[in-house]
């Protein structure tokens, strides 16, 4: 499998902390990666560093085989993506402006967004299940609704990765089901590459190929969801008895608190 | 797939401006028009176009005294608004105004040290000013500056204490000047347009020019930042760079027309918010339209300003905050959600 992305030792610390430490892993195409781990293991710090939004102190990340600093601001921003836990907006734009503003490294200094722009933000809102948003203003949507534009807006980067923070926080249980099946979608139609940072163990288990659970920004455990998702890692790791089945109806692991 | 219409062209940001150009063009006619002495239609297209003698009072009228005076009221509107909208952008904060960090208070000390040393007002007081101006620009930068980036609670913060502190030094000033120059201080503090002349034109003029051609760069990444700083990142921009780029450049055009015309308030609020409701939140139109509805209304208000109480005048900041403190409660009751975004 080629790979995408690849973090060897990575280090990240605020002052003295070490919120992140010798942390080795990759992304391959078209993976769905899902990090987990109780509060403050580092994986928001993770994704930020990934995306270079932190400069790692330790190690290096490369990125298609190039080293991450060989990527400026523009390029990085075509490569990957981000879709955030939250995202305040002080001004009105419309769900369509919002998504286009995913065409921002594609575009030229003075250039207006053209056919092809507008035709990826539709494309986008379409795959992302939106495109009825389109002339919506963005601050009167939902929790549920403001998260597609974004991963719309995510998407009309045309990047090949695609980091979330915590995308299904603020949603209910229908619509956390209906963003994890749409990344399973899109991973499988484009090939893409996801990198999910999330607190839904169940959804994590049952949607991603690859978990990587982290434990005071070290990677604690890492592997496919049977192997990763053992009572003794998920005790160990969040300090919370806890018993591990198969759920009946998928197979996958299933964590429950006790 | 479903057809929807591009939020926004080239062709529809040159047409509005179009539009925006043409009321700017009448207006400066009209007010050419308007004064102690009134020009009439016919002697106005006369000494525009046809042969009149140089010693035609109203020629004399038009080309030294309202002329300049417009142009000028023309580019402060212009400039203030224009900052007004970038600044609402880089600190994500729809009540900045381009005074917000200090530009305004540190421009007034240079001038009211200026009036207070006798200083004339073509080349003196303008200097001081921006002197002051700039020295502001420094200390909010050296105060408010994180590592890298411009973190924006930090930066008006800063912009709040140097205000402070200048304020206390104008006040000193203000308290101990004793003869006609108080008038002037206190003229100069309420925005003043009565002494203009050409040669600051040629100085303010490609000066403000050369700013909104860098600004209107930042257009998208003007909407890009609004949406948030780590957003900006992601999507491409180097919110660092560009944020300094667009603090310097609004701040070097506002603290150089300030110099020119003294602290004229609520332009650079009333008129972006107004253009907001308009034009929508897209920078690449809403920076056009602001700037050129900054200079009708400011022209407007400068005509008022000489004509209300004529042959005496009022500060033109007088006039601004006159209709556009109601004129901003009467926005804010009626949209007040539309802009603060929540």
């Amino acid at each position: 499998m080629d790979r995408v992305m690849n973090l060897d030792r990575v280090g990240y610390r605020y002052g003295s902390h070490w919120a992140l430490r010798g942390v080795s892993m990759e992304i391959g195409a078209g993976e769905l990666v899902g990090i987990l781990g109780p509060n403050g293991s580092g994986k928001t710090t993770l994704l930020k560093v990934a995306d270079r939004i932190l400069d790692a102190h330790e190690g290096t990340l490369s990125l298609r085989g190039q080293p991450i600093q060989a990527y400026n601001r523009t390029a990085l921003a075509r490569e990957i993506a981000m879709v955030p836990q939250e995202n305040h907006f002080q001004f009105v734009f419309s769900c369509l402006e919002v998504v286009l503003m995913g065409r921002f490294a594609h575009m030229g200094l003075f250039q207006f967004e053209g056919e092809r722009d507008m035709a990826v933000a539709l494309e986008a809102m379409e795959a992302a299940h939106c495109a009825d948003l389109a002339q919506r203003p963005i601050n009167q949507l939902s929790g549920g609704e403001k998260q597609r534009v974004l991963l719309a807006r995510a998407l009309a980067q045309e990047p090949g990765l695609v980091l979330l923070d915590e995308p299904t926080s603020f949603l209910d249980l229908r619509f956390k089901k209906e963003i994890f099946e749409l990344l399973s979608s899109l991973k499988k139609e484009r090939g893409l590459s996801l990198m999910i940072v999330s607190h839904d163990i169940d959804l994590s288990a049952r949607y991603c190929d690859r978990i990587v659970l982290l434990d005071r920004g070290k990677v604690y455990a890492e592997g496919t969801p049977g192997e990763v998702l053992t009572a003794r890692n998920v005790e160990a790791v969040y300090g919370c008895p806890v018993s591990v089945d198969n759920n009946p109806a998928t197979g996958t692991p299933r964590v429950s608190i006790i | 797939m479903r057809m929807e219409a591009r939020p926004l062209t080239g062709a529809k940001v040159v047409k509005t401006c179009m539009v925006l150009t043409v009321l700017l063009v009448l207006t400066v006619i009209l007010a050419t028009m308007i004064g102690t002495a009134t020009v009439t239609w016919s002697q106005l297209w006369n000494v525009l176009f046809g042969n009149s003698a140089a010693t035609d009072p109203a020629r004399l009228v038009i080309f030294r005294i309202r002329l300049p005076r417009i142009i000028l009221a023309g580019l402060v509107g212009f400039s203030l608004s224009l900052g007004g909208v970038v600044f609402q952008a880089l600190l994500r904060n729809p009540l900045a105004d381009p005074f917000i960090l200090g530009v305004s208070s540190g421009s007034a000390f240079g001038a009211v040290l200026g009036i207070m040393l006798g200083f004339g007002f073509t080349f003196g007081i303008p200097s001081l000013a921006f002197g002051g101006a700039l020295l502001t620009m420094y200390l909010v930068l050296v105060l408010g500056r994180k590592n890298i980036g411009m973190e924006s609670s930090t930066i008006i913060l800063a912009g709040v204490i140097i205000n402070a502190f200048f304020t206390a030094v104008i006040m000193f000033f203000i308290a101990t000047a004793v003869d006609d120059r108080l008038h002037t201080m206190l003229f100069w503090l309420y925005g003043d347009l009565s002494q203009s002349r050409f040669g600051e034109l040629v100085i303010a003029g490609p000066a403000v020019v050369v700013g909104f051609v860098i600004l209107y760069c930042f257009g998208k990444h003007l909407n890009l930042i609004t949406a948030g700083e780590e957003a900006a990142l992601h999507l491409g921009v180097d919110v660092g760079k560009a944020k300094l780029i667009c603090f310097l450049v609004v701040s070097l055009v506002v603290g150089l027309v300030v110099a020119f015309s003294g602290l004229i308030g609520f332009v650079g609020l009333v008129i972006p918010h107004l253009c907001r409701m308009l034009f929508g939140s897209d920078h690449r139109l809403l920076m056009p339209t602001s700037a050129l509805g900054g200079a009708i209304f400011l022209i407007a208000a400068d005509t008022l300003a000489r004509t209300v109480i004529s042959p005496s005048e009022l500060p033109v900041g007088v006039i601004t905050a006159f209709l556009g403190a109601p004129f901003f409660i009467y926005l804010l009751r009626k949209r007040g959600s539309r802009w603060t975004g929540s």
